[in-house]
């Protein structure tokens, strides 16, 4: 997995690439994590390269969703490939998140 | 023809009698025959007395090793603590050799007439009455069952039997007899009881019957085996004790009778004149001191009786998982309590409720084997807090508290039929040769969102604002998908049939989780409390 950070103002872009399975969810919630404690805007994670999710994965970005509701800031998804954007729809991701 | 006739129409009676009586009777006395059971845990002796009265009231030694086996898996009683009880369940069912042993042809009449006329009154309609009609007509069929048994044989042709009553059989072919005897009737009672009716005519002399009732005790014992070949672990293991119980008794009873034999006495004659010169009496003696002999020393040793049978059968993962952790008989005492205790294992269950689910990942997942396990435990918890939260209520509890365990009761069942729901579902997407891309996306989606009910036990109250939402109506999306397994032809009949089954599961999984969630939610001013609290801290 790879996870690239581009600062645009108070906001961050992550760009991820790779499989979001039980071995990488823990450091991209991690980074996710960190980006939250470190910066105080809006966080887009652009999920273009991504072509697999697990629970795993899944429940990284519901650990960073909860954190950033509770901080009262805006986490979006963007670019899901049609296979991820199945796994979002059914597990009620879409309903949770601001996906572009 | 009609001895043969008389003595089949006396087995089945018996057998119908038998049935009857232990189905009614834990009907009309299931409570308290646990509460009876329970009391076992007292010492061994009390144990060996409350597996006797048990085992007398059910005339079943099985049925009493089954209860037992039931109340160690629940963890109501300990596998120790059971061994007395197993033990004294055989002693209990000598009583029906006793009874067969006395005349009690007048008594089976009114008895047959007793539940006649409460059938004819419709006192079997009226549900506190039901099962003792059951339990008055069972016994009533059981005793006539006996009469018919021991009549038969009165009309044999003595003559035709001479040459064979003058050689009489060797010990072996008598054992062998016994064992068959016990192995078609699955009783040792019910042979000793054949034993008696032909000893009680002459056709058997005590030497023979003496042989023929030992290898129908051992036969018993062996018989539970075969029966319980499904059995594992716990539930065996109280198998292993019963039959340890029964291989004792005809040890210690052949060593005694060899024994006597050695020292120039006729065993025989010793065990008639303990009859008082009756030989149906003689008869019942020698099943008693075989109980005994058997029953005693398992039921005083049960440490090592415990290690032997925890050798042959170890517990189970299901055992494990079988056990409750918080509710247990002791703690009815204080209702406040005893609710926060069933609450507790409530939610015990629902934290290994993604347990249920396959993991899909490639990385090393849950084996299929552990699942169902741990389905089976869970289902078994949930049944040991039904019965303790029944129990709970029978105590006429306080209004406030009366509500409170009536909720429990319902969110109970809905985590019940959660665990069922994610079982059939596990074992649909598993049952895929190739996992489809929809089979994972729906057991991912459902694992994190279980994942997520589990996480609002420990959470904030606004977990299960977002368990809410992830718990929405989603039937428009589905239908869409279902529409396109029907219509699509990139799936073959029978993986779209499964996918259509999954996402049919997958739907109600998820209500009920939703469900769950909104029974779990704490209300308004808990909430406000637990958020002042939270930013407070």
């Amino acid at each position: 997995m790879h996870i690239e950070r581009e600062q645009a103002g108070g906001d961050v872009l992550l760009k991820v690439a790779g499989r979001l399975d039980t071995p990488n969810a823990k450091p991209f919630e991690t980074e996710l994590m960190d980006v939250i404690a470190t910066t105080d805007g809006a966080i887009l994670v652009n999920l273009a390269g991504v072509d697999y999710v697990s629970s795993s994965g899944l429940r990284a970005l519901l650990v960073a969703g909860k954190a950033m509701r509770n901080a009262r800031r805006r986490l979006s998804l963007a670019a899901l490939q049609p296979q991820i954007r199945e796994v979002f729809d059914i597990s009620g991701f879409t309903a949770l998140f601001e996906i572009s | 023809m009609t001895v043969l006739a008389e003595m089949m129409a006396g087995l089945g009676l018996l057998f119908m009698g038998l049935a009857a009586m232990s189905t009614h009777l834990q009907q009309a006395t299931g409570r308290k025959v646990r509460v009876l059971l329970h009391a076992a845990t007292r010492s061994p002796v009390a144990g060996l007395v409350c597996g006797a009265v048990a085992g007398a009231a059910t005339q079943s030694s099985n049925a009493v090793a089954v209860i037992s086996g039931n109340l160690v898996r629940s963890g109501a009683l300990s596998a120790r603590d059971a061994i007395p009880v197993v033990a004294g369940g055989n002693l209990g069912t000598a009583l029906l050799v006793f009874i067969a042993a006395i005349d009690l042809r007048l008594v089976v009449l009114y008895l047959v007439a007793l539940a006649g006329f409460a059938v004819h009154f419709r006192l079997d309609r009226r549900p506190a009455w039901r099962d003792w009609v059951g339990v008055v007509l069972g016994l009533a069929l059981v005793l006539l069952g006996l009469d018919f048994i021991k009549s038969a044989p009165r009309h044999m042709e003595l003559t035709a039997l001479a040459p064979w009553l003058a050689t009489g059989l060797t010990p072996v072919v008598a054992f062998a007899a016994g064992l068959a005897a016990a192995g078609i009737s699955q009783s040792s009672s019910t042979s000793a009881i054949l034993v008696l009716a032909l000893a009680q005519i002459g056709i058997i002399g005590l030497d023979d019957a003496f042989y023929i009732v030992l290898g129908a005790n051992l036969g018993a014992g062996l018989s539970t085996l075969v029966a319980s070949g499904g059995l594992e672990g716990t539930g065996r293991q109280l198998c292993y004790v019963h039959i340890l119980v029964k291989a004792i008794g005809c040890l210690v009873l052949f060593l005694a009778w060899e024994g006597a034999r050695l020292a120039g006495i006729d065993p025989a004659t010793a065990l008639l004149a303990a009859g008082h010169h009756d030989i149906a009496a003689s008869v019942s003696f020698l099943f008693l001191a075989l109980q005994l002999a058997g029953a005693l020393p398992v039921a005083l040793a049960r440490k090592a009786t415990e290690r032997l049978a925890v050798a042959l059968s170890p517990p189970t993962a299901e055992d494990h998982a079988s056990r409750p952790r918080f509710v247990h008989e002791q703690g009815l005492g204080e209702p406040a309590t005893a609710l926060d205790l069933s609450q507790k294992e409530t939610e015990r269950l629902i934290r290994r409720l993604p347990r249920l689910l396959p993991d899909l990942d490639p990385a090393p997942g849950t084996r299929e084997e552990d699942r169902t396990a741990l389905w089976r435990g869970s289902a078994a918890v949930a049944r040991a807090i039904d019965h303790f939260i029944v129990a709970l209520i029978e105590r006429r509890l306080p209004r406030e508290e009366l509500h409170v365990a009536l909720q429990q009761q319902a969110q109970l069942e809905m985590v019940r039929a959660l665990q069922d729901a994610l079982h059939e579902f596990s074992d649909v997407v598993e049952a895929f040769p190739r996992t489809p891309p929809l089979a994972f996306n729906l057991s991912e989606s459902l694992r994190t969102i279980v994942l997520s009910l589990v996480d609002a036990l420990d959470g904030a109250p606004q977990d299960f604002e977002i368990l809410a939402e992830l718990t929405s109506d989603r039937s428009e999306l589905l239908n869409r998908l279902r529409r396109n397994l029907v219509s699509g032809a990139a799936h073959g009949e029978e993986e779209a049939r499964g996918l259509l089954h999954a996402t049919s599961l997958f739907e109600r999984a998820l209500w009920l989780v939703r469900r769950i969630a909104v029974a779990l939610r704490p209300s308004g001013n808990e909430a406000k409390r637990d958020k002042a609290l939270a930013e407070g801290a």
